[in-house]
């Protein structure tokens, strides 16, 4: 009798490298279930310090290049913290702007081009584009795509990396008549993202995924006034429920048996899940009307602790982005300019942003001189790895009757699910799939 | 003609760059009817062995699996190009080159288990193997992506002219930030990116890399005019190609 092995040496669709490696053994039971990133260390850390307070989120946003205003804006917040600076109402509706069409551009690129294709078996998007029934759909979703990375050039000057938001505002804003015409392409944009959560909903109503649930705590912000994206204290399924700056505090690290890589716990409990899941789960409420809408239409109900239905949150949030974008540009009005004024000053600051696939902390301290003197960086796919590999644990058992190659494209899946940012991750995480028997 | 094979190869890096191939919505699947994208991990579950036409690498080299992965890619592309700044000029990642600390130390202070990091001093490609293109910026520049596949499927020479981002910012009418005291690398920075943060009142940070002929330590003594310290102006130039001879000459001018 030998073991059953499931082993994956770099996963596709996901960014960043990664692996799986699964042992299964002859009764069916989970004698390793392991994610690892390949990842190479690139020390932000630690050659943050001695960096200027104003080139920390400058730099910090280079961390991932799918949620890089995540890293951005929480280094921004967690720097003004530290030096006491007030940012405008324009400044701060600009930076949700500009944080909502990144969710749009990230969660559009992972429903239709990274998870999409394993649900309908295609290898790639590109592959999808092949088949003459869902060109349209794929030019869709790319139009879509476009209009989000169009959002981010109008708001910031680049699709990527932002050139303008820096410490106490932006150095430049964009103009009314660019904002309206965003605006239009918002509202005709609707009717796909409600095509998107129905396609969503559809795909993961399909066996096994239904059967896929696994309770576990899910910890997002959570903001009374509005849907978290910027703002909100750090709050779970479980009862957390304190000010974000606290994260340090509750979200810890220890080492698990056998592994020499850090596991996220919520201090005092176990493993925890973060992303649009887990959002959605502690803000149900505070999604736009249409977004609850179209959940109740497709037989959506919060909290899920099925992780298959990140991609009906991710349609859900897709939605409630736009409908929250449109409004931010009937508030915005006409942006005036207004210069970034501060004073440097010494302090410490931690803050929290809901990056597209979960939390994202920054945070550290600034010397008298603007001088960065530490920096912590804890990303959203470093929280989810522990948890993943519980879902591994849980899951694969249910799963023997199928053939190595379904059995490791699941396995794949659960870790999609997540839609990893494995440059973000190198604290941790690898899939081999392994039975015996 | 067969269509020219294509691969994407990822090192220590943010992703971003290929996520730029991504972006290109409206022309993305008439480039890809020109090419045969045989390796793609990021945006594919089939992947292919080499040999490829041309093997398109980002990020940065930091560690010896990657340098040994390097060199097989080397082997196996015809044309091989550098994409973005990490992989152009070691990047961001470069900034622990020059940040003061030993490896050993900068390890520590991220992690508590330091037996597999293997981590070496990071540099761009052409540090180590011979690189047939570049494609510069932080993120690389969509508009020369398409115009360096256009050029290669003609047979000619993508025309990337590396004169400094000033030019750019003439063109465009654009009041000089140097002029009102904001320090800005463009003077010495190499053009391509239609001068987008100048543009919009922040100066330019030298994600590009130098520019042809710059004279980075006049710079570095116009910063110090400015009001800028020793330290501000070593900062500005070990950023995103303090690996580069040009730009160690603005950082060691003072």
């Amino acid at each position: 009798m030998s073991d059953r092995r499931v082993f994956v040496d770099y996963i596709a669709r996901t960014e960043g490298d990664g692996a799986i490696d699964i042992i299964i053994g002859p009764n069916g039971e989970i004698k390793k279930a392991r994610w690892e990133v390949w990842e190479p260390p690139r020390f932000f850390e630690s050659f943050m310090i001695g960096r200027k307070y104003d080139e920390v989120p400058e730099i910090v946003q280079r961390i991932c290049g799918i949620c890089p205003h995540a890293h951005h804006l929480a280094a921004v917040k967690a720097v003004e913290r530290a030096m006491g600076v007030k940012v405008s109402r324009q400044t701060n509706l600009l930076r949700e702007l500009l944080h909502y069409g990144d969710w749009i551009q990230s969660h559009t690129l992972h429903v239709y081009c990274l998870a999409a294709p394993d649900y309908l078996g295609y290898e790639s998007v590109l592959a999808m584009a092949g088949d003459a029934d869902l060109l349209p759909i794929v030019k869709q979703a790319l139009a879509l795509k476009r209009l989000a990375n169009d959002m981010s050039v109008v708001i910031q000057g680049n699709e990527i990396q932002n050139r303008t938001s820096v410490v106490g505002g932006f150095t430049s804003v964009p103009s009314a008549s660019d904002l309206k015409k965003l605006q239009e392409q918002l509202k005709e944009a609707k009717e796909f993202a409600f095509g998107t959560a129905k396609l969503a909903a559809q795909l993961a109503s399909q066996s096994p995924y239904p059967d896929l649930v696994r309770k576990c705590e899910h910890v997002a912000l959570h903001n009374e006034e509005k849907y978290p994206i910027n703002e909100g204290r750090l709050v779970s399924t479980e009862g957390l429920d304190v000010p974000d700056w606290e994260y340090p505090q509750w979200i810890l690290e220890k080492h698990v048996p056998g592994c020499n890589c850090l596991h996220a716990v919520i201090k005092g409990r176990d493993s925890l899940m973060v992303g649009p899941l887990a959002r959605v789960n502690n803000n149900f409420d505070q999604l736009s009307a249409d977004a609850k809408a179209v959940a109740k239409e497709v037989g959506f109900s919060a909290p899920s602790f099925n992780p298959f239905h990140s991609i009906i949150a991710r349609a859900l949030e897709t939605l409630h982005a736009i409908d929250t974008s449109i409004a931010l540009i009937d508030e915005l009005g006409e942006p005036k300019y207004e210069e970034p004024k501060y004073e440097i000053k010494a302090g410490e600051g931690y803050a929290i942003t809901e990056a597209a696939r979960g939390i994202c902390c920054h945070g550290g301290k600034i010397d008298k001189d603007g001088v960065c003197k530490a920096w912590d960086i804890v990303a959203p796919t470093s929280r989810n790895v522990y948890n993943l590999e519980k879902d591994f644990e849980y899951f694969v058992p249910k799963l023997l009757n199928l053939s190595d190659e379904e059995l490791t494209l699941k396995c794949e899946m659960m870790i999609r699910n997540y839609d990893p940012c494995q440059s973000c991750a190198t604290h941790s995480i690898k899939v081999n799939l392994r039975r015996e028997g | 003609m067969a269509k020219p094979t294509v691969a994407f190869f990822k090192f220590s890096s943010c992703a971003g760059c290929q996520l730029s191939v991504l972006n290109l919505e409206p022309v993305l699947l008439d480039l890809v009817g020109t090419i045969d994208i045989r390796y793609f991990v990021m945006a594919k579950r089939e992947n292919f062995e080499g040999p490829y036409t041309i093997g398109f690498v980002e990020g940065a080299v930091t560690s010896p699996k990657e340098l040994l992965e390097l060199k097989k890619i080397r082997e196996e592309c015809s044309i091989l190009v550098a994409m973005g700044s990490c992989a152009c000029h070691g990047g961001l990642p470069s900034i622990k080159n020059y940040c003061g600390m030993t490896q050993k130390e900068m390890e520590e202070k991220v992690y508590t288990e330091l037996w597999d990091l293997n981590s070496i001093p990071a540099y761009g490609i052409d540090y180590y193997v011979k690189v047939d293109a570049y494609l510069r910026g932080c993120p690389m520049d969509k508009g020369e992506f398409v115009e360096l596949v256009k050029s290669a499927l003609k047979g000619v020479n993508p025309l990337f002219r590396n004169h400094s981002i000033c030019n750019e910012c003439k063109l465009k009418e654009n009041n000089c930030l140097l002029l009102q005291g904001i320090p800005c690398m463009g003077p010495v920075t190499a053009a391509g990116c239609g001068a987008q943060c100048p543009s919009r009142g922040r100066g330019c940070e030298g994600c590009r890399g130098p520019a042809s002929d710059c004279n980075a330590a006049s710079l570095a003594r116009t910063f110090a005019d400015i009001g800028l310290s020793k330290d501000d102006v070593v900062r500005k130039f070990r950023k995103y190609a303090g690996n580069t001879p040009e730009f160690s000459k603005g950082a060691e001018a003072l």
